[in-house]
């Protein structure tokens, strides 16, 4: 024993065991401490991540939020002006009918159409102003006011027509929805071929049918129309792609805030796409009245009888001038006095009107024979 | 989207007049001039036809009507309603009659010697 007492090993040992305890205990505290800081540590970084990514959102809403209302307004300016413009063109094609200017004018108006269009669209993806409120409109006159905003307007064909007219609202969204349809039409097929529009009444409302015998759209191209076009919230101007493709973006945006349908996923006859613009029930409406009507029924109403007792005698529409414009019957004298034969005379027999008349003629008899001596003692003689 | 009050008093045909000729130059024949008067034939002109013509044959149903008339009631220029006017009759539903001719005046000279001669005879 007392060898291994005298062994500097042994007291080595001794001494080194507490101090190798400590150690380890430190050890073990130093590690707890390090993975309660690399806990604390990845609890920052995620949180770091998060605000970050939180950050990148709004600097992004920010962004789009901007984009949108400098677009917005600029494309304010720009809708006033080609409306403006489009008011002067059509009172120069009025004053200039005749002249060969006119087709020069035709031309203009032509492209400040197309220039108008441009700016709703990207009015449209900033919740702009669309424009003009219009009046009640037939689908047919819709249908032709989209064609006139498209380049190509001259190859789409319309095919049939519709009784039915589009509410005041809708008239504008329709219309700027289906010239985007027809641009994408005409700008994927052949220079040359024809676009085809069909309008057809079904149980639901009214299908406005865009065939057009170009390409059509693959998978990804499909994927992406439907994505823009069943959204439920705006794209935005940001994700338009580069460079940038509106034509699906606005008419989500309009088909989802004025009610109506559009669907590509279907193929043409000819090998292209077909669109398909539902309107529904809610957005139509009967055809307006012409402002201008020929009346050819108006005899009938002439005949309608007069409120009795009135003295005046409305004036009231019978047929038509050669020129369209209502013939109208002279009107009865304006007079608060009712007329001479329009009051009922009581009626007499003949031997009253017999005896009036015998008076009549003794009173002046009388008269005569009364006056007579006066007028002889007058008399010169 | 369109807040009310920031609507245009005014605004332009929903349909452009480009649209209703379908980009079509005016005729180049002189067919129509201004005082052309025109009516609808006994023809019945079909459905299908366009908004514009249809008003325009019903417009000119009821007798002669001349071409600056109808421009006016239609609110077109005078080149489109012609473009309009030239396809109804070249399908048969107008019928036109050209304008009756000015009275040919008489030469002065020639009236003198009718009036010289009677002078001479009776005078």
């Amino acid at each position: 024993m007392t060898q291994y007492l005298q062994d500097p090993a042994l007291w080595a040992l001794i001494a080194g065991t507490p101090l190798a305890a400590t150690a380890i205990v430190r050890g073990r505290k130093a590690r707890a401490n390090l993975r309660q800081e690399k806990a604390e540590l990845e609890k920052r970084a995620a949180d770091l991540e998060n605000n970050y990514a939180e950050a990148v959102q709004e600097a992004h809403n920010r962004a789009e939020e901007a984009t949108k209302s400098a677009l917005k307004s600029a494309m304010r300016t720009l809708q006033g002006l080609a409306n403006e413009q489009q008011l002067a063109i059509s009172k120069t094609q009025e004053k200039y009918g005749e002249h060969q200017l006119l087709q020069d004018l035709l031309e203009i108006d032509h492209m400040n159409s197309q220039f108008g269009r441009r700016a709703q669209s990207i009015a449209v993806l900033c919740d702009g102003w669309l424009g003009r409120q219009r009046a009640v409109a037939s689908v047919y006159d819709v249908v032709r006011s989209a064609k006139g905003r498209i380049r190509h307007y001259t190859r789409v064909e319309i095919r049939s027509q519709s009784n039915f007219a589009l509410v005041s609202r809708a008239v504008e969204p329709v219309a700027l929805a289906l010239a985007e349809l027809l641009d994408n039409a005409t700008s994927y097929s052949a220079p040359d071929s024809p676009i085809d529009i069909t309008i057809r009444t079904v149980p639901k409302g009214v299908c406005v049918i865009i065939d057009d015998a170009g390409v059509g759209m693959n998978e990804e191209e499909k994927n992406r129309a439907d994505k823009l076009l069943s959204a439920t919230h705006a794209t935005g101007v940001t994700g338009l792609g580069n460079p940038p493709q509106f034509g699906f973006a606005v008419i989500g945006v309009l088909a989802a805030r004025y009610g109506f349908t559009v669907s590509v996923d279907s193929a043409s006859p000819y090998g292209g796409v077909r669109a398909v613009v539902l309107l529904p029930e809610d957005l139509l409406t009967n055809m307006p009245e012409p402002v201008e009507q020929p009346t050819t029924h108006a005899p009938a109403a002439a005949e309608q009888p007069q409120p009795s007792g009135s003295t005046m005698t409305s004036s009231t529409v019978s047929g038509s001038t050669a020129g369209g414009l209502p013939k109208r019957r002279r009107k009865g004298s304006i007079s608060i006095v009712p007329r001479a034969d329009s009051t009922t005379a009581p009626a007499r027999t003949s031997e009253e009107t017999a005896s009036i008349m015998g008076a009549f003629q003794r009173g002046t008899q009388s008269g005569r024979s009364a006056a007579n001596p006066n007028r002889e003692g007058h008399d010169p003689q | 989207m369109t807040a009310p009050g920031e609507q245009e008093p005014e605004s332009a045909q929903l349909v452009r007049p480009y649209v209703i000729t379908n980009g079509r130059g005016l005729p180049e024949n002189d067919q129509f001039n201004l005082i052309t008067l025109v009516t609808a034939s006994e023809q019945r002109p079909p459905s299908h036809l366009d908004p514009e013509k249809r008003r325009l044959l019903e417009l000119c149903s009821g007798g002669y009507l001349s071409v600056a008339e109808i421009a006016g009631h239609m609110g077109l220029p005078i080149g489109i309603v012609k473009v309009l006017l030239s396809d109804l009759s070249s399908d048969g539903y107008l019928v036109t009659r050209a304008p009756a001719p000015p009275a040919q005046l008489v030469d002065v000279s020639l009236l003198q010697e009718v009036l010289d001669g009677l002078q001479a005879r009776f005078g």
